[in-house]
């Protein structure tokens, strides 16, 4: 049974930091995919259930959410330690043992070929060209064209957390336009940790490749990042429903 | 033949197999895994009053797939493309050998794929040789992330994948349909990685590439390639029965696939028995692209799209002659079995247009 001492984390608080952790394909929250199973607390020890939508989903994957989950409920100062299960996966035992003794990927699977970050940094970089999408479409709907676009850099942007929106500088600053804050944010946050936007004066927007845009391939960047958006929705319906069949699976197994 | 708008629409469906999954066959438990996940997807899109259960869905035999594709003329031919997975069923889940004893009994009506493996080495050559010589096979299903020994997959742009291409180019094997699966060794990289396809496809420029699935869940990169690559297809397995339940979805991904590959180069395919032609043609005949992806997108889903997407496109692969097919097929066996000499004479809607 869960039980809060005084001084332990919250159900709210270890939630929130589950919240943050996103399956890497689909760029979304694993708490929100409902991959989250069950989350103990007791005293200031944190375990945490999942269960992904597929017995095959990719190792890689389910490790980095396992691994991520764990540093993020251990991000929290009321937490010692947590301890993560993955359950129904072809390579529950593994990743389970693995994120937990603190190993490597390497040392969790000593037939894999070296480390997740370069797959890792492939899904952040289609996560954030997925992002870009919004962000260039508030700025269409702003009036700004694809010259404007493609120059901005992101010492041209001027948070109003007030208001929740940003004001957008072009022209050599020489005037402005105001969009709802989110999308822009969220594009920024994957950009940054795409590690493109590091310079304040570097461009802001980027083709997949991570190349600056020039006007006249403007449309067809965007129209990637839409075919980004569209492979990770159609993806996610996939998902989805395996998750729901594989539930009613394991429901009539139980019944039976 | 399907029938819209008093139109015959001649169906290829071009990817089908007859499997065997039964407990007796399976050897591993990536054997057991690999049939319960298939059965997840085969209830996830498939109207439920058609889903079938878990011991006909093992193993559902030859007069079963004969009826369910050609009963009702829901499909006109099919394109068998074997799945060995030899580590996980004693006897493979669906091998060329296998499916040719049904495709040897219909050669009208069934085009007979073989595999190749190039961690065979040169006895893999040689095999890839006697499914020429045995069968002509016209093309090969490619299954990269297929677990074998210590190796959990292979890519197209190995350098033994590249001798077995030349293989191909040398004995006329044209179309290599590429299917990327989960888990592939190393573990560390994305097993439907399509990238392999790009170098491959730039390579063998007289091969025909079709990547099933449409590369889901790389739907993206396979759209890019394939704006590259016009010897790149995608077969429409998993996507097409989106139609059923998700019409919007489907709406949006066809979109994008006509709007980066063209109408010429998208290929139907039921992967029966994942999905059943006997209601999924129907489904992806009457889907409508909504007016928001027509605009944005500024492509049809009408009547002549349809026609090359559900067999025309296939026919030009495959060099299926479509006019002299419906002639053949006013009395063939099968046309017979079913009573279907009216509907290929053109006098009567089968059953499954109503």
């Amino acid at each position: 049974m869960s039980s809060q001492i005084s001084d332990g984390p919250t159900r709210a608080a270890v939630r929130d930091r589950l919240n943050r952790v996103t399956d890497p394909e689909l760029d979304c929250s694993i708490v929100a995919l409902e991959y989250v199973d069950g989350i103990e607390i007791t005293g200031h020890r944190v375990a945490v259930d999942l269960t992904l939508p597929t017995a095959w989903c990719s190792p890689a994957f389910a490790w980095m959410m396992a691994v991520d989950a764990r540093d993020e409920v251990e991000s929290l100062s009321t937490v010692e330690e947590s301890r993560i299960t993955l359950h129904e996966h072809m390579h529950e035992t593994e990743i389970t043992r693995g994120v937990n003794e603190r190993l490597s990927f390497g040392e969790a699977f000593p037939d894999a070929d070296g480390d997740v970050a370069a797959v890792r940094a492939e899904l952040d970089e289609k996560a954030r060209v997925a992002r870009q999408y919004d962000a260039v479409e508030a700025l269409l709907d702003a009036g700004l064209d694809a010259e404007a676009i493609v120059d901005l850099s992101s010492r041209d942007l001027e948070m109003d957390d007030s208001t929740n929106t940003v004001a957008v500088y072009v022209d050599d600053r020489s005037f402005a336009v105001t969009v709802p804050n989110d999308p822009i944010e969220r594009y920024l946050h994957k950009a940054r940790e795409t590690a493109l936007v590091s310079e304040p004066d570097a461009s802001l927007f980027r083709t997949p490749e991570g190349d600056p845009i020039d006007a006249e391939s403007f449309a067809l960047v965007h129209r990637r990042g839409r075919l980004t958006q569209v492979n990770m929705s159609s993806q996610g319906g996939i998902c989805d429903g395996l998750r729901e069949a594989r539930e009613r699976r394991l429901e009539g197994a139980a019944d039976d | 033949m399907y029938q819209q708008n008093e139109e015959d629409i001649f169906v290829i469906d071009a990817h089908v197999h007859l499997w065997d999954a039964t407990e007796e066959n399976i050897k591993h438990e990536g054997g057991e895994e690999f049939i319960q996940c298939f059965y997840d997807y085969h209830t996830t899109f498939t109207p439920e009053e058609r889903q079938w259960d878990m011991d006909e869905y093992r193993k559902y035999g030859a007069d079963r797939m004969v009826a369910d594709l050609f009963g009702d003329a829901a499909a006109d031919m099919g394109i068998f493309q074997p799945t060995y997975l030899t580590d996980f069923y004693a006897e493979g889940f669906n091998t060329t050998e296998q499916n040719a004893a049904l495709a040897t009994e219909y050669p009208e009506r069934f085009v007979l794929n073989g595999t190749f493996d190039p961690r065979d080495g040169d006895q893999g050559l040689e095999y890839l040789e006697e499914l020429h010589e045995n069968y002509e096979i016209p093309g090969v299903k490619l299954y990269t992330a297929e677990w074998r020994g210590d190796s959990k997959g292979w890519r197209l742009d190995d350098e033994e994948a590249f001798e077995f291409l030349e293989k191909c180019s040398e004995l006329g094997i044209e179309n290599i349909h590429a299917h990327k699966g989960p888990t592939i060794r190393p573990l560390n990289r994305d097993a439907f990685d399509v990238a392999d396809v790009d170098d491959a496809a730039s390579s063998f420029p007289e091969l025909n590439f079709v990547v099933e699935h449409v590369g889901l869940p790389r739907l993206d990169d396979f759209c890019w390639i394939a704006a590259q690559e016009n010897n790149v297809y995608g077969g429409l397995a998993v996507a097409a029965p989106f139609a059923q339940n998700r019409p919007g979805k489907f709406s949006e991904i066809m979109s994008e696939l006509l709007w980066w590959l063209g109408e010429e180069r998208v290929l139907f395919g039921s992967d029966y028995a994942l999905w059943n032609p006997d209601w999924l043609v129907e489904e992806v005949m009457e889907a409508e692209l909504t007016q928001e992806h027509r605009a944005e997108y500024g492509v049809e889903w009408d009547l002549e799209t349809k026609k090359k997407v559900m067999g025309e496109n296939a026919a030009d692969l495959y060099d299926i002659d479509i006019e002299a097919k419906r002639q053949a097929f006013q009395d063939d066996e099968i046309s017979q079995q079913f009573g279907l000499e009216d509907h290929y004479a053109g006098e009567e809607p089968a059953a499954a247009d109503d």
